[in-house]
Order: C-alpha cells, then structure tokens, then sequence
C-alpha cells in the first residue's frame, strides 16, 4: 500500500529547504517534451571525472509483475530483457512494499541492518504510524554514497514523493519533481523519463536510479484487478514501455549505449482483491482482553505490522496472542514473530508480529474505510518480480537466462562489482548479478 | 483382430504355448549370447537416484542356475561393485564389496558414494567370476552449481503383454539425457490375456508367472522379466531412472487400504501391498525411505536437486489416498476436505518443496492434477474414453475420481500455496491416463483464460499400454479427434491431447523455459518400432503457461 498513512513534514518541503538554504544548487533545463526539468546538484559536486566511461541505469518499473513483460504488451522492456541477462526467478523482499525494496536496492542489505523494514511503521518515539520517507531512516551507506566517496557521480530521478523524501540529497542531482507531481504523489511516467532524460544529458552521471510509479499507481486503483480483466492496468503497463523505450533510445542516439547497463527490476508486483475479502484486525485485537488498547498496526497493504504497546514484560504472552488470533482470522497467510522467523529479518521497527494475507485479500487497519484500494502488495504473492540487465557494455551477457533467485538487495552488490567499488561494512546481503570476472 | 503384427502373434502364441515366455522372450533379445556372465547377471544392471556425489547401483545375480527370481533357493552370494570414470576400468574411483541371497532375492543394491558432481561414470559388478554388463551413469550437479540444462527421458505406463518397449530403446540410443523419469505403471499385475494388446487384449508377450501377481514370488518374478526385455534392460544399462510407483506395481485403482483389483479371496490387502513395495524396493534402484537398504521403509516420495536450476519432487499418490468415490456422477465426496489423495505429511512436504530456492519446481506426478472436464464427449465414445483413463461412467460422469479431480481439497490446498506464495515455474510431470497432454493449470478454470494460472502440467504417453484408438478399434487420429476436440472444448487449459500414440517424451529445463518433446513409436507389437517426433510444447519461464514449440531439442 502506498498512499494510506498520514505524513508529518513532507519530504518536498524539506527539499526545497535544501533549495532555499543553499544546500543544493538548482538547475532548470528543457525536457524532451518541451516542459522544464528541475535539476538539483549537491554542493561542491564536480563534474563527472573521467575515471571510467561506464554509466548505469537503474529502472524500477515500480508493482510490476513478471508475466506483464511480455512481447505484444511490453515490447520495449521485453526486447532489452531477451537481448540481456534475464533473471526470471526474482524475488522482492520482506515487506514487498516500495520503501523498503527500493533501500533494498541501493544499500544491498536487509532492514534489519537498514533500518527500513516497510513503507508504514508505528513510530514508538513519535507515537505516531508514519512513512518511512525521511533521510534519517537509511541507517547504512548507500551504493550512492560509495560511488560519491570514489569520485563518482549520481544521480536520482524518483517519481514518488516518499522515495524522494527518503533517499533525500545522497545523489549527486536530484530531479525536483514538486511542480509536476499531482495530488496521488506521483509524477506521471512521461515527466519522470524526461526528468531522466535531462539528467543524462545534462549532467551524464555514471548512475541514475529512476522509479517509473505509473504501473503501480494505477494498479493500486484497478477496478478491473479483481476480474482479472486489469484494463487500466495494461494501459499503463503499455504507456511505460513507451518511456523505458525512450531511454534505450537516447542512449543509443547520445553514443553511451556501448558504455551502459541498464538494470530493470520492480520493488514488488501487485496483487487484487475484491471488497469483501479484507482483513480487518484492528477490532479482532481490541477484543481480547489481553490486548485491548496496547495494539497498534501499521497498515501496509499485504502486510499488516502489529506493535505491543503495553507493559514489555508482558511481550511475549502478548506476542503469542497477537499469533494466535491473527492466524485463526479468514484472508490471513500466517503471522510470525520476526524475531523467531529466520525469513523477515525486518527489524525492530516492524512490530512485534508481521501478518500476511493470502492471495486476493488485502488489510485494513485501523479502520475499515483505511484501505479502500484494490490494488495491494506486501504479502508473500506479490514477491515474484522482473529482473534483468540490459544494455550495451560487454559485461552484459547476451539473451543469457540465470536460474539463481534474484532480488531486491542485488542491485548494489551489482553496482559495486561494475564500478570496482568494495563491499560495505559487514558485507552486502545480496550479491552482485553480473558474471563473476 | 486388430492390425496386430501377424508373425509376432504367433512367435508370442509359440512361447505361450511352450509354457516358456519368459526364456523365449530372453534368447529372442540375446540369440547368441550364452556366455557365464549373461547367465549370472540376467536381469542387466541399473543405477537411479542421482545426487551430486552418490548414485543408487542395482543389480541381480543367478549364482546357479536353480536361483530363479523367487525361487526362495541359493546361498549368501559375494558380489564387487566397480565405478569407473572410464569404460575399461582402468581408472576406477570407488568399490566395495556386498553379500547378498535368498532374503532379498539375491538383488545387489548399493549407494555408491564419494563421486563427483555432475560427472558421468561407468560402473559394472563382478560375482563368481562373471563380470555384469557395463553400466553408465551420471552424478547430479552440485547444489550451488548452475547447470545450463537439466534433460531427462519421460516414460510410464509399460505393459509388457502390450507389446515391445520399443520406447526405451530410443530412449537408450539417446546420450544426451541426464536421467530418466518414470512415472509409474513400471510393471503390470495382471495375467495373460486379462490386458494385452488392443480391444482383443491380445498378449504380444505373456506375463510371468501365469497369474496375477499377489505373492511376494509372483512380484519378484514379474520384476525380473520386465527386467529381463532387452529394451527396458538397455535404457537401464545407459541412464539412471528416477521412479515413483502408480497402481500397477501392487494392483489396479489402490488406494490406502485396498484396491479395484483385490480381492478378499486373495489376502489381506495390506499384507499383498507390503509383499509388493518389498519386492519394488529390490528391484529398483531407488533409494526408499532415503536408502539404498531394502527392508529399512518405503517412503517412495523424495526429492532430488538440479543445482539452482531445478528440484524433482517425486509423489507417491497411492499408499496415502482415501478410496475412490464409488459413484463418480457429482458426488460430493470429491470435495470432501477429510479426503486425501497425498496423505497431510506428504502435502505439507510437497508444499515445502515449492518454496524452495530452486527456479524450477518440477513435481513427479503419476496421476493427472490438471482439471478435466468430460462433460462433452460423444456418448458412444465415454466407454472407450472410460478404458483408457479409468473410471468414467457410461451415464457421463464428468470427471476421473482416480486423478486429483477426485480429490479436489489437496489439489485446492495446493493451487492456493502456489498463489499465496507467489511461486512461479511449478511443473508437474505426470503419466497414467496412457495419452500426451499440455495444460495449463488455471486457478480458475470455469473463467480461463481470463484470470491465472499456477503451473503447466506436461503428461507422457504409454510406453505400450492401450489408449484411444486400441479401445475403440478405429484408425488412429479419426474417433479420437473428436474425443480430443470435445474435452479441449470444455476444458480451455488443455493445450495439448493425443489420445492415440504411445511412445516417450524428453523434457528439456533451462533458466529460460521447460519444454517437452513428445516422440511417439510404430506399432507396439512390431519388435523394432520406429520413432517419431510428434509435438513439443514448451513454458517460458515465468509464464505459467504452455505454448507449443515448432521442433524438438537436438542430440536424439
């Protein structure tokens, strides 16, 4: 789920104070479109040295499912799929939700040691269920960073408000993207690759990370999902091709195609569910005398995350109980204390209990109007995810298919084996895709 | 009298006859040879089971001529195993030596360990000194290894009254398999003349011995002269099996606590049933409850590992099943959830299985778990349609209770982990219903193909056993076309069905799609049947769907 929690300060005023502070410096080009593209650099970045001519790409098309990129819907992503390396059994990660996976990506490491477990978490020092979109809340260094530290540029083009919040100034440039994003805090595919665009040819960093959030946005609303039918959803999938389509080109035309990879992968798939088939804890968990007013959940979509707030020496009965009537409720997979599960490995600030639902079924909580959505994600049906590398370097492999599980947390290691760089402290928790030597 | 190849019956008539099918049928197979070491070792050599660095070793000795296959008679037998990296022995890497005798029948089973991955071997067995017939054999890959491919030969359901197994000779010609995947009916329990050849069931072989086997020395000596087709003796010989068992190796239609074909005149059922799996545990080589040891158990489901590429999960979908539904015609108990067909403990191991970090989740199925609807097959055609996939009633029962239809909660339970899970590439790889057949498997299938699927299903013909065509008498590929049209009518998922050739099938697993050629053979009782390749039909990785392929994979 992407859109249910409440912000407190938003991640775009923030960044216009970077602006206003004189943090980072603006620069405002013409897109492709005609529209102008609003550029932010780091202060005191200098142009890309010449240490390497290698330039990566990062395109996350964002809740897109594996078997969506397929031929007649998405041509353009499938032709640099077949002509690359395709990993097809690729999988997102505990919690399958945007946030998480999209630090998965660029810290190579899971959230127990990011600090980033989902897109909503109750904040036990707030008091509050809040989005995970503040630059604080990455607790490692990012892939962006160590490319930083070698003399490397980067860059971010980032279509949601709470990934622009998240990942706030560790890019080299920043896309801007506040005067187009409207009211679903998303900016639309076609001005987020001519954001990409821009800052290619503009500034040429060696990488860009690009979430394109128009697959996932509209999936989320999909009427049609439940049906199976997902006809808005395959308008999208069709109009994002189109942009993924676009970059290939203007790498090709600008000459960087034979000194580029370009990774494709989603943060998570999507998955829908009709209105009768949602689980509705809040009230199962204030019934039990146990638990009544010390439960708080943090509503992510798949996965709702359930927080003991009362006496700590009572966790364990509490926990136990959380267990028990969750599982007991109809639509829930399972529920599992992550810290007995060796799989989540989410962390502290997941909660006491992580519940997942079936396929088909979605959360609401604490409300029941909370989750309107038939589009949702963060349970373990919404891990398998697209995965490939294409793009014109040598290191590429040519229409190879890899039959090691790919996933979220890969995506640095990859970076890092491309540009030379080391692993982080304490190693990474994926590892790098590309052919060895 | 069906098209039956006219010298063959009288050559089986001849053998029938003369009260000797069985040493008939073996210097037919070998007509010069008479040497020490083919009488010792008769029933050839096998290996199965493959790991990365072990591999199941059979064998038979006959240490005097008067120890025959369930005879009871002879001594403790000394007998050397040798594994070689090289034809002529001359660089052999492991060896030992075992006993065996009368207890087991005088089988030599053994786990060969210490090998190397993904390496082939040769391997032979030396007794009273006669040397057996040289063995290959080949190591699975190493479990962190990525293999390019995983191929395997796809046979089942072998009648040896039916006629020749000229199946497994081409599949013996081939080098390029890594194994070969039975899927069950290995062997027949029936008597001469119950099941043979066509709607006349004439038997192109008699059955040894001359009954239907029920005691523990009629299921030996039926395993030895299947054992003893030179057909079946060659593909051994070339290529390590992987087994699991249907209903035929203990008797028709089993289910936990009986059988269609038991009846109470011949014993108690659970006692023909252990009599049965202690006579396959000595005879194939695979390893039973994770052993190479007969006597230790018989869990026959298994696992077995292709590096990252693949995992076999191998079902036993007979020893744990609640009965049949008695009256097919929409009887609720097809949806009763109390009733198994896997048993809990093997549905929850198969669950397991798929959430496995292995790309393709390949599930050895002997019986069909795609849906299928008969609703609209002509009904002068149920009867023979009945015959060959088991119980359809003439007054048009929809569906086959013997399959996973007539199980609908596992197969529900199952279909739900795949999709809450969000497992992809689940393959299920099945025999039984003597027909070839590629499916999806819809979650759905009223709405398909609106809506998803969670897996394919790729079924193998019958190596010799009567389908369609057999049935009903007619020329191939005229009756059963509208047989075939009709059930792919109603049952949009099926992409794929001949219900007419028998032959084998090879399935061909790489990172980017699993694809089943379908090879089907001449006439069954023609001795040197030709094959044909047929069809192939292939599922991209990731898709869940099947889709058909314009050639098969090369090497044949």
């Amino acid at each position: 789920m992407c859109n249910q929690t409440k912000r407190t300060t938003t991640a775009f005023t923030r960044g216009l104070d970077d602006l206003r502070t004189g943090r980072r410096s603006l620069l405002k080009v013409a897109g492709a479109g005609g529209a102008t593209v609003a550029i932010s650099t780091a202060l005191g970045a200098r142009p890309a040295a010449a240490a390497t001519t290698r330039r990566a790409y990062v395109l996350v098309l964002d809740g897109c499912r594996p078997d969506e990129v397929t031929a007649p819907l998405m041509p353009r992503a499938a032709a640099l799929r077949d002509g690359g390396l395709n990993h097809p059994f690729a999988s997102s990660m505990p919690v399958m939700e945007t946030i998480p996976n999209h630090v998965m990506m660029m810290t190579g490491v899971r959230p127990d040691r990011s600090g980033v477990p989902a897109n909503s978490i109750y904040d036990r020092a707030e008091g509050v269920v809040r989005d995970m979109d503040r630059p604080s809340d990455i607790r490692v260094p990012t892939v962006l960073e160590q490319l930083g530290a070698a003399g490397l540029t980067t860059g971010t083009v980032l279509s949601k408000e709470y990934l622009y919040g998240v990942f706030g100034d560790r890019a080299t440039h920043r896309w801007e993207p506040f005067p187009v994003v409207p009211v679903s805090g998303h900016a639309p595919d076609q001005a987020t690759m001519d954001a990409a665009v821009a800052m290619v040819e503009q500034h040429d960093p060696h990488l860009v990370f690009v979430n394109l959030g128009d697959v996932d946005r509209v999936g989320h609303s999909d009427v049609t999902g439940p049906l199976s039918l997902r006809l808005a959803r395959q308008a999208a999938l069709a109009a994002t091709d189109l942009q993924v389509g676009r970059f290939v080109d203007a790498l090709k035309a600008s000459g960087r195609w034979a000194d580029s990879i370009v990774i494709v992968l989603a943060d998570h798939s999507m998955d829908w569910s009709r209105p009768d088939s949602v689980v509705h804890l809040q009230p199962v968990m204030d019934a039990d005398p146990l638990l009544a007013g010390n439960v708080v959940i943090a509503d992510n979509g798949g996965a709702d995350l359930l927080y003991w707030t009362g006496d700590p020496a009572s966790r364990a009965a509490a926990v136990a109980r959380m267990i028990a009537l969750a599982s007991e409720t109809p639509g829930v997979l399972e529920a599992l204390d992550p810290l007995v599960d060796p799989t989540l490995r989410t962390g502290p600030l997941a909660g006491d209990v992580v519940v997942h639902c079936r396929a088909g079924w979605r959360f609401t909580d604490p409300d029941v109007w909370s989750n309107p959505i038939p589009g949702n994600h963060g349970h373990p049906a919404t891990r398998p995810i697209p995965w490939f590398i294409g793009g014109g370097h040598p290191v590429v492999p040519r229409g190879v298919s890899a039959s090691e599980q790919a996933r979220t947390i890969d995506v640095a290691p990859t970076l890092a084996a491309y540009f030379g760089l080391g692993a982080p402290e304490g190693g990474y928790d994926g590892s790098s895709r590309l052919p060895a030597g | 009298m069906t098209n039956l190849d006219r010298r063959t019956v009288l050559a089986s008539g001849a053998a029938g006859a003369a009260g000797a099918g069985l040493a008939v049928v073996s210097s037919r197979a070998r007509p010069a040879a008479a040497a020490p070491s083919d009488q010792v070792f008769r029933q050839g050599v096998a290996s199965g089971d493959p790991l990365p660095q072990a591999v199941v070793l059979w064998t038979r000795v006959t240490p005097t001529p008067d120890v025959t296959p369930g005879s009871g008679l002879g001594r403790a037998t000394k007998v050397r195993w040798e594994v070689a990296e090289d034809a002529g022995f001359r660089r052999v890497v492991r060896s030992g030596t075992l006993t065996t005798g009368p207890e087991s029948d005088h089988t030599v089973k053994v786990d060969a360990t210490g090998l190397a991955p993904d390496t082939a071997y040769h391997y032979r067995f030396v007794s009273g000194g006669s040397t057996s017939p040289v063995g290959r054999t080949r190591t699975a890959p190493a479990e962190t290894s990525t293999p390019a491919n995983l191929r395997l030969g796809v046979v089942s359901c072998a009648n040896l009254q039916a006629g020749w197994f000229s199946a497994y000779r081409h599949l013996a010609a081939r080098d390029d398999l890594h194994a070969v995947l039975h899927l069950g009916d290995y062997l027949y329990e029936y008597a001469p003349g119950e099941y043979g050849y066509g709607r006349s069931n004439v038997d192109v072989r008699p059955h040894d011995p001359p009954t239907e086997m029920v005691q523990l020395a009629d299921y030996r000596r039926r395993h030895a002269q299947y054992k003893q087709d030179p057909d079946l003796q060659a593909l051994h010989a070339r290529h390590p099996f992987i087994v699991t068992w249907d209903d035929h190796e203990v008797t028709n239609d089993a289910w936990r606590d009986g059988a269609e074909n038991h009846q109470p005149e011949e014993g108690d059922y659970a006692t023909r049933r252990a009599t049965a799996h202690r006579a396959y545990d000595e005879w194939m080589p695979v390893r039973m409850s994770g052993t190479a040891a007969t006597g230790d158990g018989t869990q026959l489901f298994r696992r077995l590992r292709f590096g990252t590429l693949a995992e076999l999960s191998m079902l036993d979908l007979r020893t744990y099943r609640d009965q049949q539904v008695a009256t097919p015609l929409m009887d609720p108990a097809i949806d009763d959830p109390d009733r198994t067909i896997t048993g809990r403990a093997q549905l929850d191991w198969l669950k397991d299985s798929l959430v496995a970090p292995v790309q393709w989740k390949l599930v050895g199925n002997p019986v069909m778990i795609a849906p299928v609807t008969f609703a609209q097959v002509p009904k002068d055609l149920i009867g023979p349609v009945d015959d060959v996939t088991g119980i359809l009633p003439r007054d048009g029962a929809p569906y086959n209770v013997d399959q996973w239809d007539g199980y609908t909660d596992d197969r529900r339970e199952l279909l739900g982990h795949i999709r809450d899970r969000g497992l992809r590439d689940v393959v299920f790889l099945t025999g039984d219903i003597h027909s070839a057949w590629a499916c999806d498997l819809p979650h759905d299938p009223a709405t398909y193909p609106v809506g998803d699927s969670a897996g394919v299903e790729l079924v193998c013909t019958s190596v010799t056993s009567n389908n369609l065509d057999d049935i009903t008498g007619t020329p191939p590929r005229t009756a059963s076309l509208s047989v075939e049209a009709a059930i792919q009518t109603s049952n949009r998922h099926v992409r794929y069905l001949n219900f007419d050739d028998h032959g084998y099938s090879v399935l061909d697993v790489t990172p980017a799609r699993t694809q089943m050629d379908f090879y089907v053979i001449g006439d069954r009782a023609d001795r040197n049947a030709t094959s044909t390749w047929t069809a192939s039909w292939a599922t991209r990785s990731g898709t869940n769907k099947v889709e058909p392929v314009g050639r098969p994979v090369t090497g044949a």
